[in-house]
């Protein structure tokens, strides 16, 4: 599904990526932990074309977003990026639409699609976020949790092949990260593909499949759940989930 | 009819010729300047670095010598430019249209650029992930609430234009303090004055409402 092969990045003279290479397949749960400043979100972001690499290879769905550092033409980008869809520390709803606009102007407008047939989708991603009851309200008027469950909602009705999530719970009060976390879990029971980068240490080791954990820009441990929390190989993974659980 | 009504029909007559005078530039200038000014606002925060240069000292002049010169340099000293000069001879309205429309177009695209600013990275993020093409973004998205963040500027330089257009009376447009000023010399009479005044007011305070709802139109 997704595959990202020796990826570099630098800001300046700062490497923040080192050779990071990645893959997910379909219907996995990837969980993304490290220490601030690893190089987690860069990545996720990079993963999608908010940043650009420097060198390395992404391939989304089979497609080459990038080959060996070398980017695809400009108009083929959208329609590769259209396979993800992404999930933003804050939110990032459209303050000045409503819950029912935010959700139907980006598939009205990219993909044409008639507003009857996007409300309905609309109702019944509300309903499985539980903002049925809120379609006239303004994103203001939101507390955290039902703006971020809007805002995955939102992700869903482009209905993206991989939906990519960057610190979902980080900007809200400790007492709603749990409806945020249940939703994701929610969709994790569907096997939806999705890449978490969390600081939810025991979110991910009961929804996630895969582990990966980054320090300095570099994937310094990855596998299954179990062997990343109870029997780390590296050093740095045991000191950083000694610190941290 | 009474002499009294008369005596205000006779002054108020040429003030209402006056005043159309003075709302069809204010109008024309507004209409005009406004898309310009977004349009500068663009191109400025565009890569085109001779395009920004250009944009920069041209707002620069505007804001920095006195609207009066920019009307007098339109109106008698275009024509004396060597060469296109004798192109650029204009009647004094169109000129003063001109002199006015150059300088608000800047001011304008200064206050765009503030609320350009002023939107977070995150709003132009969630639009790219989502699928938005750069004019979708721009017209569905950052336009919309750069507006609501510019209303109260753009409000207040509205206002101002309207006291600024009086200033056309000193190239010798014949607008509604012209007329005030003559028939106060030819009468001996004040009242003119007075009465200018509450055009003047009448004018600001429509606009001043007029904002008033947009504002709360735009305030989600």
């Amino acid at each position: 599904m997704l595959n990202a092969i020796g990826l570099e990045k630098s800001f300046g003279t700062q490497n923040v990526l080192n050779g990071v290479s990645l893959s997910v397949n379909e219907g996995d749960v990837t969980a993304i932990i490290g220490p601030s400043g690893s190089g987690k979100s860069t990545l996720l972001r990079c993963l999608i074309y908010l940043e650009k690499i420097d060198q390395g290879s992404i391939i989304i769905d089979e497609r080459d977003l990038v080959k060996d550092g070398i980017y695809a033409p400009e108009r083929e980008i959208p329609l590769i990026c259209a396979k993800m869809g992404m999930v933003f520390q804050h939110f990032n709803l459209f303050p000045h639409m409503n819950v029912m606009d935010n959700m139907i102007t980006a598939p009205m407008l990219v993909k044409k699609r008639s507003q009857a047939s996007c409300k309905e989708q609309a109702m019944q991603l509300l309903n499985k976020v539980g903002l049925q009851d809120k379609t006239e309200a303004m994103p203001l008027l939101l507390s955290g949790g039902e703006k971020q469950r809007l805002a995955i909602a939102r992700a869903l009705m482009m209905e993206p092949a991989i939906l990519l999530f960057d610190e979902p719970t980080s900007a809200l009060d400790p007492e709603l990260t749990g409806e945020v976390l249940d939703t994701i879990k929610s969709l994790a029971a569907e096997h939806m593909t999705m890449l978490v980068v969390t600081h939810e240490m025991s979110f991910a080791r009961e929804v996630a499949g895969h582990i990966v954990f980054m320090a300095d820009g570099e994937i310094v441990e990855q596998g299954p759940p179990q062997t990343i929390f109870t029997s780390p190989t590296q050093e740095r993974t045991r000191t950083f989930l000694e610190k941290i659980l | 009819m009474p002499a009294g009504i008369e005596s205000i029909l006779t002054t108020t007559k040429p003030l209402l010729t006056g005043t159309t005078t003075t709302l069809e530039l204010f109008a024309l200038v507004i209409v005009i300047s406004i898309p310009l000014g977004l349009g500068v606002t663009f191109l400025a925060s565009g890569r085109n670095k001779v395009l920004r240069g250009i944009i920069l000292v041209y707002v620069w002049i505007m804001r920095g010598t006195p609207l009066m010169l920019q009307l007098f340099f339109f109106c008698f000293g275009l024509p004396f430019l060597p060469v296109i000069g004798k192109y650029l001879v204009m009647d004094r309205f169109t000129a003063a249209l001109l002199a006015f429309v150059f300088n608000y177009a800047a001011y304008f695209s200064e206050i765009f650029r503030g609320g350009l600013l002023s939107i977070d990275r995150g709003q132009y993020e969630a639009a790219q992930v989502l699928g938005f093409s750069k004019w979708q973004r721009t017209y569905h998205i950052i336009l919309p609430q750069m507006f609501k963040v510019v209303l109260p500027s753009v409000a207040n330089e509205t206002i101002t234009l309207v006291k600024d257009t009086a200033l056309v009376t000193a190239i010798g447009v014949v607008e509604l303090l012209h007329y005030a000023k003559t028939t106060v010399s030819r009468t001996a009479d004040i009242s003119s004055f007075i009465y200018a005044a509450l055009i003047y007011l009448a004018i600001t305070t429509v606009l001043t409402l007029v904002f008033k709802k947009l504002e709360k139109k735009y305030s989600f």
